[in-house]
């Protein structure tokens, strides 16, 4: 009876689990939501991030574009991305192959560094290379640190028209012009093959053999371990020295024919390249944070601030983004959306000082506010241990130009 | 009665000895003691192709796992180091036990196995990495050099300062046969690149940044920029040393039985 009950529960368990399996949906996040709230909002600020095109085939280009700005509030305890960063790109590993990546023009094979409170326009070039649907973010590793994520754009990549494989060609120093999908392979195979028959004629000269553990550790017990490598005989002597030779020879052999089929060859190549870093296009305003809020109940942050018009014309609050959520202004109606564009709230933006004249000084309040800081959860900002934000502002002249600046400071919740 | 005092030994010991003596000349116990054997074979290779396999991701990983990752001054260091500290321990308890000069010859080929069989199925099948990428190294004619100093000299003083030796000096040399097509020079937006790194820009790693590769950088401290033979020197003092130290921790884990035969 406990046996039938048994077999009975086990394969209850085992429908569930397979039910499970099935019902189980593609994962749609990749880690942007993960970090705490006040370190997205104070690392880097990305934006005008741009995918296209969003449909493609294997072996189609898809260019990648967008700026970001480096966070003036970046926190002291983190390792700075002043010291060493790389620009890398979040697909699941190598569906694409990178052809091109650069940041303000400077080819970004290698890694650098972004000094704080500066732009930085990067672009990446890729290759369709797997088909599949995939959500792409722009990655800044940070050494020491860890992964700074911008939001993703959903992909679509269709197989390529015809069955010819996949073909990756570059032509080296020497001239000729190589597959790196396959370059080198036979080598790899011949000389693993040569290894591994060695490997398995050496184990299998020493364990087929009539006595073996058993009889040879009944044997060593007996003589002792002075007379044990009496056991060793004469032709296992001449086998080994044979092994050893051919071994030696081998080595030495295809390192010298190595060395005269590849004479020219290269270490492998690092070290930091240098990017001149663009400064922020303020455009005359002065931006003075005199206090923040964040309501927890209205999922708003509210910002005070003291700004000052010190330009020749009028300018307009149209945007607050942090931690790559953007908060547009409905009045201002200057920011652009891009294809396929995530995190966007497009009427989330309220400023209570519509315009600010030439040379005016004015008290306004900027009010961020949408379900997205639950859905982000940037509501995490009152556990964080150290309450303090920063965010970017993007204001317009009468002419629609954009200009941008950073603003950040402490930051205090409202829990009623 | 003198015999069993002399040997430190109880009578009853003795006489089971000279039984399981005896038993060598009987074809059914013989037999037997083949089954035995090969179980001992499945045991231990299995035990020793899985420690092998987490030992060497843990210590070597990245250095195995992508072309751009082996340099000429860490991985022929870092490599050695990871494979002879898990080869010595084995090597002392199945020499002084039965005599055989095996376990570096296993540990290398099984890992060289268990290598492909991973490449294959994780990174390639699974992650789409091209193989040429991503192929393992071989050690296996290192392991061989080894047993066979051991075969040869039947002394583990002096296949430490041979086979060690030669096991930490020659695991650039014998990779450079299929590893040299790698190194050949490629010029990408006005900087010169091996095939190896633009392999390693191409295909994407959301993880492994370039920074991340601990790879030979430029240095004051140089002989004329001879930095092969140089580490290779190095990693056989290293592997010498290595080797040995991990000897005497094998002797010490072999002389534990005392307290099994306590508690049994």
């Amino acid at each position: 009876m406990n046996k039938l009950l048994a077999r009975k529960t086990g394969l209850g368990a085992l429908l569930t689990g397979l039910i499970l399996i099935l019902l189980a949906g593609d994962v749609m996040a990749h880690g942007e939501r993960a970090q705490l709230a006040s370190m997205r909002m104070r690392t880097v600020h990305w934006f005008d991030t741009k995918v296209e095109p969003l449909n493609v085939k294997v072996g189609d280009i898809i260019t990648v574009t967008g700026k970001l700005v480096t966070s003036e509030w970046w926190p002291k305890h983190m390792p700075s991305i002043e010291d060493t960063v790389f620009l890398n790109i979040g697909v699941p590993g190598p569906t694409f192959l990178r052809l091109h990546s650069e940041v303000n023009g400077v080819p970004m094979m290698r890694s650098t560094a972004f000094p704080l409170g500066k732009v930085y326009e990067y672009k990446t070039v890729m290759r369709a290379r797997v088909a599949g649907r995939y959500h792409v973010h722009p990655i800044l590793n940070v050494k020491d640190a860890g992964s700074l994520v911008d939001k993703g754009t959903w992909l679509e990549v269709a197989e390529a028209d015809g069955d010819a494989p996949f073909v990756n060609e570059i032509t080296t120093l020497t001239g000729e012009t190589i597959n790196l999908e396959t370059y080198g392979l036979k080598g790899v195979f011949t000389w693993h093959l040569i290894w591994i028959a060695m490997g398995v004629a050496y184990l299998l000269y020493w364990l087929v053999r009539r006595e073996l553990f058993i009889p040879r550790f009944i044997r060593i017990r007996e003589m002792g371990s002075d007379r044990a490598n009496e056991l060793m005989t004469k032709k296992d002597f001449v086998v080994s020295s044979l092994f050893f030779t051919v071994a030696l020879a081998l080595i030495l052999g295809g390192y010298l024919w190595a060395e005269h089929k590849y004479p020219i060859t290269i270490p492998l190549q690092t070290g930091l390249v240098e990017v001149e870093p663009i400064e922020i296009p303020t455009g005359g305003l002065e931006v003075e944070v005199d206090h923040a809020t964040y309501d927890l109940a209205g999922r708003s942050l509210s910002m005070q601030l003291k700004l000052t018009n010190n330009s020749e014309g009028p300018l307009r609050i149209g945007e607050f983004l942090t931690a790559n959520i953007r908060f547009l202004n409905p009045d201002v109606n200057e920011g652009e959306i891009y294809e396929g564009e995530e995190m966007i709230s497009k009427d989330g933006l309220t400023v209570s000082v519509d315009t600010i004249q030439p040379g005016q000084t004015v008290d306004v309040e900027l009010v961020a506010s949408d379900a997205l800081w639950e859905q982000y959860r940037m509501t995490g900002l009152i556990h964080d241990p150290d309450s303090r934000f920063a965010g970017m502002i993007f204001y317009y002249d009468e002419n629609g130009e954009r200009y941008f600046q950073e603003v950040g400071g402490a930051v205090l919740p409202n829990f009623f | 009665m003198s015999e069993a005092n002399a040997s430190g030994l109880t009578e009853t010991e003795v006489k089971a000895r000279a039984l399981d003596l005896k038993s060598l000349d009987n074809p059914r116990a013989m037999k037997l003691y083949r089954r035995f054997d090969g179980i001992i074979i499945l045991v231990l290779f299995t035990f020793l192709v899985l420690g092998i396999q987490i030992q060497f991701t843990l210590t070597a990983g990245d250095w195995d796992y992508w072309i751009d990752w082996r340099d000429r001054r860490w991985w022929p260091l870092v490599a050695p180091f990871s494979l002879l500290l898990f080869i010595a321990p084995f090597t002392y308890g199945i020499w002084e036990r039965v005599r055989l000069p095996i376990m570096a010859t296993a540990v290398t080929t099984l890992l060289c196995l268990v290598s492909w069989l991973s490449r294959y199925l994780n990174f390639y099948e699974f992650t789409h990495f091209p193989l040429s990428f991503t192929f393992p190294s071989t050690y296996i004619g290192l392991g061989i050099l080894l047993d066979c100093a051991l075969a040869i000299s039947r002394s583990l003083i002096v296949s430490t300062l041979i086979g060690g030796g030669l096991f930490g000096a020659l695991v650039y040399p014998i990779n450079w046969s299929f590893m040299a097509p790698y190194k050949v020079p490629v010029e990408f937006n006005g900087m010169l690149m091996s095939v190896a790194d633009m392999m390693g820009y191409q295909y994407i790693r959301t993880t492994t940044p370039e920074y991340l590769r601990i790879i030979e950088e430029s240095t004051l401290r140089t002989f004329g920029g001879s930095v092969t033979p140089l580490t290779a020197v190095f990693s056989a003092l290293c592997g010498m040393v290595i080797y040995a130290l991990f000897l005497w921790v094998g002797s010490w884990i072999n002389g534990l039985d005392k307290y099994t035969k306590r508690i049994i």
